[in-house]
């Protein structure tokens, strides 16, 4: 492959320690070079922010956004932010691109790259639906992507916890992640999920799961102790119990509390809090409802086991997709919306629910303060990753609004003068005048994120990363973010370059080129299990499908014709 | 003044995408510039020279302009797409979505219009001397709000589902109405001079009058008693209540 040299950008590598400095990056076959030789291809950034690729590390981009699409034909035709939403045709180049909140596969591929985006996580995923998954991967172009498989209210798993086996259950999660061609445990609304199937949930840490003499508190530990003795890359990735409710900050604050206890070899979390957003509530209803934010952020602050994601609303009409089927039946009552949900057998739960977020709504305008409280409230940026739950908060083409909006305080102050009053006394967001610089939104956006999840080629632009590099067309010298608010979202908003794999894929805002993207897996089982255990695990796993799965344990495998340009982990075995 | 009269060229037997039949689109042009103007047959991009012959009379605004089709369109869709202003008059039958979007004006069609006729429509009048088919007056595909204005009049019958998510405006249907009309809606109203089956299923609030037959009502309407609205006697309900429906129904007795 041929060379390339990105000459006078300024560079954001927090990892490395660069901090906006002139450096020039080369490229060598994909990689990240010391140097190249005279006839490399010169890309001048002269002018312009140069990151590594963004790294979302919790979207929901194939799976349950389908059921979005089916539920919502007129998601097609919104089109609020020219150039990264609505109704595009087909051309020489790409494919036909539709929607907003639910876009179709191209769109996902086109719009994050435009964003200079390069790698996604999709967040949650039963092992049922990843042969689905990675057909959706696979019409995702030029991204890399890796998904997250839910456990949390698995039967197998709460079974093997409440036989006190950490051995088997070590050995299913790792079958599991074969299974599934999967990269990571995701805990939904751990126990819950399972609860739903008898339209019950749990209410806390401490309740029992309906049928099973385990509580969320067990599944939450059990899983981290045995994520950590495969020694899996990433941490266990949780939504909280009571996700949405008033009040479910206690929730949040133990689950927290509870992981201190457990240990990795890692340099990462041992646990990964999402979407913290919909988890930082205090009050007992809605109408002493207020942000919980900043005793989250304090406990946060004084912690370092564990990182999280902001969750961030933005408003407009938005499509929440969850495995926490209580939830989204709470939601479709509450909002007289409409309402999909999911059973799927023995794995876990779901729901789909389109809703609107408005400013005018003290609910809404008190859920946005949050998001943005909890990102300028945690000192350290290595603790906290820019989410918008897309598309629960809002699709992923506003990520350059919320990121702008942490750069400026006169943004922020401009948007809260215009919520209602009942909002006021519930948020602390107007007296937070902490401004984000580049560094930190590279790290919250790509740095931290790939770290998180132990991508240790992506995320930042030393020697030996993956070339994906995204050059943003802003001055930093010459732009002050917290004035220039619609400057700072339209330069992250079209990149002036998007370089995946060495290879130009957005040029000024447009795509380029569309090369196929990688999926990442992560394989524990085959050397990480011993053969005994791995034979143990099969004799229970073919009773277990003959009586309860509608599914052969012989068809359950993903087939490796499904990922077509794997990219396969082994983690060390102690 | 200007009245822009479209002929009929051939009888396409793939439908027509055409939504720039506007007066909003055509005001002040020319006819070569408005036979110019864009459409789709199936993925064919063509003009509407192709399809029709293009006479203009006089000049004038969007307020000010009349487009009479002289003849019957059967599969052009999307004739007056959210036009704000003006006139068309159609001798013949349209294809669906007719009058979608629109703010303001008027369209009368002498013909028949197929299914979503004044779809989201939030203003103006569309006048249908025929029948209209399902969804007159609905809303798009997933959207919860249909009609939300304006003025729709089918002197005809309609098939189902007439006023579906209506959230504001009046419909009258001079005809019968088929299987649920006002499903789902939020608001404005309905008046149905013929017969209907189940009117105003998870009708959340707005009004429904039904003054000929009411052929199967559904079980989750309250009984009122009789109410006398306009010198004209009424059983009246009030539902849907299997959504705790505040809608009211109006029966001819």
């Amino acid at each position: 492959m041929a060379e390339m040299i990105i000459k006078n950008g300024v560079v954001y590598d927090p990892k490395n320690g660069i901090d906006g400095e002139k450096n020039e990056i080369c490229i060598k076959d994909g990689k990240i070079v010391e140097n190249v030789g005279a006839g490399a291809k010169i890309v001048d950034a002269e002018g312009c922010v140069v990151m590594a690729g963004g790294v979302d590390g919790h979207t929901h981009c194939a799976g349950k956004i389908n059921t979005g699409r089916v539920m919502s034909p007129h998601d097609m035709r919104y089109a609020p932010i020219p150039g990264l939403s609505g109704e595009e045709p087909r051309t020489k180049l790409l494919r036909p691109q539709v929607g907003y909140n639910t876009p179709n596969t191209y769109a996902i591929g086109y719009r994050y790259s435009k964003l200079g985006y390069t790698s996604i996580a999709e967040a949650a995923i039963t092992p049922m639906m990843a042969r689905h998954m990675h057909e959706e991967f696979e019409e995702i172009p030029i991204l890399d992507k890796l998904g997250l498989v839910l456990m949390g209210s698995n039967w197998q798993v709460m079974q093997y916890i409440q036989d006190k086996d950490p051995e088997k259950l070590k050995a299913y999660m790792a079958w599991v992640l074969l299974a599934a061609r999967g990269y990571g445990v995701k805990i939904v609304n751990p126990g819950g999920g399972s609860s739903w199937t008898w339209g019950k949930n749990v209410s806390g840490l401490d309740d029992k799961v309906v049928d099973f003499d385990v509580t969320p508190a067990d599944i939450l530990i059990g899983l981290a102790e045995a994520n950590e003795a495969l020694n899996l890359p990433h941490s266990i990735h949780v939504h909280c119990n009571n996700l949405g409710m008033p009040g479910n900050i206690s929730t949040t604050l133990d689950t927290m509390k509870l992981l201190e206890k457990v240990k990795t070899k890692r340099d990462r979390q041992v646990m990964h809090v999402t979407h913290v957003q919909f988890n930082a509530y205090t009050g007992t209803s809605w109408m002493d409802f207020a942000s919980g934010a900043p005793d989250v952020a304090d406990y946060i602050n004084k912690h370092d086991h564990l990182t999280f994601d902001m969750g961030q609303l933005i408003f407009g009409p938005a499509m929440t997709m969850t495995a926490d089927g209580p939830t989204e039946y709470r939601n479709a009552r509450m909002f007289d919306a409409k309402w999909s949900n999911y059973d799927q057998e023995l794995e876990d739960a779901g729901g789909v629910v389109p809703l609107n977020y408005t400013s005018q709504h003290f609910a809404h305008a008190t859920m946005w303060s949050i998001g943005l409280e909890l990102a300028l409230l945690v000192k350290d940026p290595w603790k906290v990753m820019f989410t918008t739950d897309n598309p629960n908060g809002g699709a992923f083409v506003n990520y350059p609004e919320g990121q702008a909006l942490l750069m400026s305080d006169k943004k922020r102050q401009e948007v809260i003068a215009g919520f209602p009053d009942m909002t006021m006394d519930r948020i602390s967001l107007p007296n937070i005048d902490r401004e984000l610089g580049w560094g930190e939104i590279a790290t919250m956006t790509r740095a931290m994120s790939a770290k998180m999840l132990g991508l240790d080629d992506k995320g930042h632009l030393g020697v030996g990363a993956d070339a994906d590099v995204a050059i943003y067309d802003i001055q930093p010298d010459k732009v002050d973010p917290s004035v220039e608010h619609e400057k700072v979202k339209k330069a992250l908003s079209f990149a002036k370059y998007t370089i995946k794999g060495g290879e130009i894929v957005v040029r000024d805002g447009e795509i380029t080129a569309t090369p196929k993207g990688k999926v990442y897996w992560v394989n524990a089982y085959e050397n990480g299990i011993v053969q005994a255990e791995k034979d143990r695990l099969m004799t229970d796993l073919e009773e277990r499908f003959a009586k309860y799965y509608s599914i052969q344990l012989s068809n359950y495998m993903v087939e490796d014709a499904y990922l077509p340009r794997p990219v396969e982990i082994r983690p060390e075995v102690a | 003044m200007q009245t822009v009269t479209l002929t009929p060229k051939r009888s396409p037997t793939i439908s027509i995408e055409a939504e720039l039949i506007t007066p909003d689109a055509f005001a002040g042009k020319s006819a070569a510039e408005i036979g110019a103007i864009g459409a789709w047959e199936g993925n064919e991009e063509i003009t509407l020279a192709d399809i029709f012959d293009v006479a203009v009379d006089g000049s004038g605004d969007a307020a000010e302009t009349k487009i009479v089709i002289d003849g019957d369109v059967p599969r052009v869709k999307r004739i007056g797409e959210a036009m704000t202003a003006g006139e068309i008059v159609v001798k013949g039958n349209v294809d669906m979505r007719c009058g979608a979007r629109m703010s303001g004006g008027s369209i009368t069609v002498e013909g028949d219009a197929d299914s979503w006729v004044g779809r989201e429509m939030t203003g103006g009048e569309i006048l249908v001397k025929g029948n209209a088919a399902y969804y007159a007056g609905g809303g798009y595909r997933g959207e919860t709000c249909g009609m939300r204005g304006g003025k729709l009049t089918i002197e005809g019958d309609v098939l189902d589902f007439l006023g579906e998510h209506m959230c504001g405006g009046e419909i009258v249907v001079k005809g019968n109405a088929r299987l649920l009309p006002g499903v789902l809606n939020w608001s404005g109203t309905i008046v149905i001079e013929g017969d209907t089956t189940l009117p105003g299923g998870e009708m959340k609030s707005g009004t429904i009058f039904v003054k000929g037959k009411v052929l199967e009502m559904l079980p989750s309407y309250k009984d009122e008693g009789t109410e006398e609205v306009d010198g004209v006697t009424y059983r009246k309900y009030i539902g849907d209540l299997s959504r705790n429906g505040e809608g009211v129904l109006y029966v001819s007795v």
